[in-house]
This record gives C-alpha cells, structure tokens and sequence, in this order.
C-alpha cells in the first residue's frame, strides 16, 4: 500500500457519494455535500498522515538479525540461510556496518544470465542445457554477488515509508542502521504487510 | 476563484427530508409554541407582559426542525437568545435617541459576541433587533426583556425539545449540552 494508492481512495469518493450518504443518514443535515466532502478530505489527509508517522521502523523490525561477512564463502551464505530458513541476509564489513544485502535472487542472478533472473529461468536452463551452474559458487564470497550498495534505513523513519522504498525498488528487506551505520535490525516485507492490516 | 465565479454558487444542495422528519418537525414545533403563545394570549392577557416574540419561531425551525445542527443545541439556544437580549436592551438604551443605529449596532453586536461565546443562534439576532425596534410594552420592560419573555419562553420551548425529540425513533437531542 503505498501513498498514491491510498490518495486515489480518496479522490475517487464524488460529491455524489456524499450525498447518497446524506440521504441515507435519517434528519436534516446542516450542511451542504461540498462542505461535507472537503471535511472529508481533510478528515481522510489527517488520518493517512498520523498513519504514516504512527508506527516507527524500530518498531516492527527483527533485531536479532542473521547476517554474513562479506569475505563469507558464499556456500557458507547458503547455507545459514537454508538452516534459518530466511531468503536473504545483511552482509556485513569487518567493522559490523553494512556493506550489502544478499537474497535468494543474487543467487538466480549469478546462476543465469537473464536480465529478469527468477527460479523457473534457472530450471529452464538447467533442463535445455547440459548441467546445472553452481560449480563457480564454490570460489566466491558474500561480496561477490551481495547487492550493494545497501538500500538502509534508520529507527525512527515511519514504516509507510519503508514500504514506500520496498515498493520502489522492488525489494524485499530493508536493513535498519544506527548513527554510526551500525546494524540493529532489519525490516522484511511481511513485517510491514503485518503491521498494516 | 474571482469575485463574480464566487456568485455563481454552482454546487449541489442538501437532499430532501423524508416523511417522519417532517411529522416530527410538525409536531415539535406545533408543541412547541403553543404553551409560550398560550402564557402571551390566555394566562396573562391583559397584563403588561410579553411572554412571546417573532425570534421564538426562528428557534423552532432550528430546535424542532434540524435538531443535529450545531447552531439548534441547548448551549447556542440559551446562550444565543439570553445574549443577545442585554445587548438588545443595552444598545436600546445608550442609542435610542438613533434608532437605525440602536438597530444596526444591536444586531452585529449580538452576532460578534455569539460567535466569540460558541453560542452562535440566528434567532438570537432578532431578539436584540426586537429589543430596539420592538413595541412600548417591550422598551418599558427594560433588562426584564432577557428574563421575561426570553428566558421563560427559551427554556419552555427547550424542555419541550428535550421530550419531542427524543420520542423520534431517528432523533435524539441535544447532541451536547455547552
């Protein structure tokens, strides 16, 4: 759910509507439909903005994060993510900051050369050609196939606005750093789908 | 939006009331006056007192007809007519030898001061305009004029609100007491 979707809720309500509404509210009513449909609007523009600043990311995040260094065989990578059962991680520098975010899809990536890398393309070029294409994992670190730089945010942003830049960038975690770039959690998809509805 | 699209108006007007709203309007309204214009005509006819005036009807429209207003509740009712009554009686009193002026003064008086109190009643604007343009009998009343007939006839037609509206299946009244 983004703003502009919840902008278009609004905007789709017609003067029409609100009177229906009048109509159907027993008594006379003070007021003329446009008075009521601006109050309406105003009310609905409040309600999304106190909305939108409600709930804070350090809120909702995970803070006990599974992450990987970046000099982490990416076998090592696979499986922490395998035993944790996630689809993908904060990768992080000697000194704890973030250096990136590798997922399930940096994976798909490295092992097929479409622009639009996804399971069904690794399985298509595994049943057309001879042989399936992990051999080179074995040689390569975290860094090597990690997307960087890391789309981070910090504790105190509100969550829309976390959804607003998954929504964008068509991501699906958001790791959560302090002042000093330090990792103190992370945000997923699910997350924030949980605290909305 | 230029000063002559403003007078075009242009926009939709509020939907009709059903049948019930309109009985009950009848009825409360009918209600209503007929024991402050019983006291004026019947109980105290003869006498110097006035127990009715023109403004009362004002407020039946609103306290009996669109009882959600905000301008119909207790607080705007009372509060409106008991207001603007001094300063009906006060503008009558400082400015009568300028009658136009008692008259006009009377009237945007009443208005400003209910706006500043939230007790805001378009009544109550003829109540102060009565107080200045109104008969001898009202002129030698004096500030009697906020208690009787204003007082007595404001909380008559109140309480007959009070039970009227709240008989309607759909109505209920007041929304807020001050």
């Amino acid at each position: 759910m983004t703003f502009s979707t919840l902008n278009e809720c609004r905007q789709s309500i017609t003067e029409d509507d609100i009177y229906e509404a009048m109509k159907k509210i027993p008594g006379y009513l003070d007021i003329t439909p446009s008075d009521c449909m601006q109050l309406y609007q105003v009310a609905f523009d409040h309600a999304v903005s106190k909305l939108k600043n409600a709930i804070k990311a350090d809120q909702i995040m995970t803070r006990n994060v599974v992450t990987v260094n970046e000099n982490d065989s990416l076998v090592d990578v696979a499986k922490k993510m395998a035993d944790h059962e996630i689809s993908g991680l904060p990768v992080l520098k000697d000194d704890g900051t973030v250096a990136g975010v590798i997922s399930e899809k940096d994976f798909l990536k490295r092992m097929n050369d479409d622009k639009k890398p996804s399971f069904m393309r690794v399985v298509l070029q595994c049943l057309e050609t001879t042989g399936c294409i992990a051999a080179d994992f074995n040689n390569l670190a975290a860094s090597d196939i990690m997307s960087s730089p890391s789309i981070i945010t910090s504790p105190e942003i509100p969550v829309l606005e976390v959804a607003n830049i998954m929504d964008k960038k068509n991501i699906n975690r958001v790791p959560v750093v302090d002042d000093q770039m330090m990792l103190v959690g992370i945000i997923a998809r699910s997350d924030v789908v949980q605290t909305l509805c | 939006m230029s000063f002559f699209t403003k007078m075009k108006g242009g926009k939709k007007g509020p939907s009709m009331v059903n049948f019930s709203e309109i009985a009950w309007s009848w009825i409360g309204a009918f209600l209503g006056i007929t024991p402050v214009a019983f006291l004026n005509t019947t109980l105290f006819h003869g006498d110097d007192l006035v127990f009715i005036i023109g403004s009362f009807g004002a407020s039946a429209v609103l306290i009996y007809g669109a009882v959600k207003s905000p301008l119909a509740q207790p607080r705007n009712l009372v509060g409106g007519h008991l207001l603007s009554a001094f300063i009906g009686v006060v503008s009558f009193k400082l400015f009568y030898p300028f009658p136009w002026f008692a008259a006009s003064f009377s009237v945007a008086t009443a208005i400003a001061v209910m706006h500043a109190t939230q007790t805001l009643h378009p009544p109550g604007g003829a109540t102060a305009l009565i107080a200045v343009i109104g008969s001898e009998k009202i002129h030698t009343l004096g500030f009697w004029y906020v208690l009787i007939p204003v007082g007595v006839g404001v909380v008559i037609m109140l309480i007959i609100a009070l039970i009227v509206n709240n008989l309607a299946k759909n109505r209920r009244y007041p929304e807020y007491w001050y």
